[in-house]
């Protein structure tokens, strides 16, 4: 009689296992789809204060790539993943590509002192308050977006290979584009 | 209710633009067809039969007809491009219209008069603050929080005037502060706060937040003030 109620115990906890199992990847598999969702689509328009220097509002760089990589001090990779950017920054931002750093940081203070510690050569943008990763649905750091001209986002990289060809080949392909006039 | 007045006439116009912007579209489906049809019978008149012996034709003929002909095809062909070119601008200019017309209903049903609250702000000089950032309280509300970056801020020291904010509020008294962020003199953190009591009626209320320098002092000047 114990031992039967031993099996039903052991496939009860089983069944919850594989039921809990079950929800966690589907939760997992949802934020994978997430970032894909917001491909071809217009990117969302912020306004955020950067660690140095003024103020800057997305819209008013339609007409030209953009790239913007999400980051924070608590991802170890993050760091590597910005001085890759910097690198293609410095590489391409004559032909007119911009690149922002946004931090998606709860302490700006610790997000400022990063920033200083990680100088970059473009903008690191504060989103202390997480409206801009929100509006873009980030759900891994490091992220990275790769919006076209027309303000449309084209590409986007949850993984911290910016040394990959296929970023350069992408970058390439968002500067030989031209933008159709309205 | 009273928004037959607001509502109805964008409404009509809207339609009236929309019937206006699809006749050209028919006009030009009907055009293209027929110019190519008037354009396959002279292709074969520019060419002499090849079967024609030369002899038996003057010779001053062919040369001038051949001349002649493909130079009319060519005029009619530039004029039925020109056409058409005209056409698509006519047909931007209503799509242009008609999404003014959109937008001035959305901004009737949105926000009727009889509620309707704008925000304005506007900046004169500014040598001794450089504006970064404007956060707006109604009734103790936040209800917008805008950072400028140096493009806007210029285009306000130009002249601008930029729509902050526009809302909906209940008749009755209400009070509006506006908290002003940035750099002044001598490159040092400014904020400052101003406030207005005002009472909303039946109109729209329009307010407006202007930025002076006060030279005497050599200090930001901060008003609001309340377009009745």
């Amino acid at each position: 009689m114990q031992q039967q109620q031993r099996l039903e115990q052991g496939f009860g906890r089983s069944l919850a296992l594989l039921v809990a199992c079950t929800l966690c990847l589907a939760v997992a598999r949802a934020e994978a789809r997430a970032p894909a969702d917001m491909l071809s689509r217009p990117a969302p328009d912020f306004a955020l204060p950067a660690a140095a220097g003024s103020n800057v509002r997305l819209s008013e760089y339609l007409g030209q790539p953009v790239v913007l990589s999400f980051w924070s001090s608590r991802c170890g990779r993050c760091a590597a993943q910005l001085a890759a950017l910097d690198r293609l920054y410095a590489t391409y931002h004559s032909s007119g590509l911009v690149v922002f750093g946004v931090s998606v940081e709860d302490d700006p203070q610790r997000a400022l002192d990063y920033a200083h510690a990680h100088q970059t050569s473009f903008p690191l943008l504060l989103d202390g308050a997480k409206s801009v990763s929100r509006a873009f649905e980030i759900g891994v750091l490091p992220t990275t977006v790769l919006i076209d001209r027309g303000g449309v986002v084209r590409y986007m990289h949850s993984d911290d290979r910016p040394n990959d060809p296929s970023y350069v080949a992408q970058i390439r392909a968002l500067l030989d584009d031209r933008l159709i006039p309205p | 209710m009273n928004f037959p007045k607001a509502t109805h006439s964008p409404m009509n116009t809207m339609m009236h633009r929309l019937l206006r912007s699809l006749w050209p579209l028919l006009l030009a489906s009907l055009a293209v067809p027929a110019l190519a049809a008037d354009a396959a019978p002279a292709a074969p008149a520019a060419v002499p039969p090849p079967t024609a012996p030369a002899a038996a034709v003057p010779a001053t003929t062919p040369a001038g007809d051949a001349a002649a002909a493909p130079a009319t095809a060519d005029s009619d062909a530039g004029a039925a491009t020109r056409s058409l070119d005209e056409q698509i601008q006519g047909l931007k200019k209503d799509v242009v219209d008609l999404n003014k017309d959109l937008f001035m209903l959305e901004e009737d049903l949105l926000f009727p008069a009889n509620t309707q609250v704008a925000v304005f702000v506007s900046m004169d000089v500014g040598d001794f603050f450089a504006l970064d950032s404007i956060t707006l309280k109604i009734d103790n509300h936040d209800v917008s929080n805008y950072l400028y970056t140096p493009r806007e801020v210029s285009a306000l020291l130009k002249g601008g005037v930029q729509r902050l904010y526009v809302g909906n509020l209940k008749a009755g008294p209400h009070e509006l502060v506006a908290l002003f962020n940035g750099k002044g003199p001598h490159d040092r953190y400014y904020r400052r706060a101003d406030s207005i009591r005002f009472t909303k009626g039946v109109g729209a209320k329009y307010l407006e937040l202007k930025i002076t320098d006060y030279q005497r002092a050599q200090q930001p000047e901060f008003e609001i003030k309340d377009w009745d």
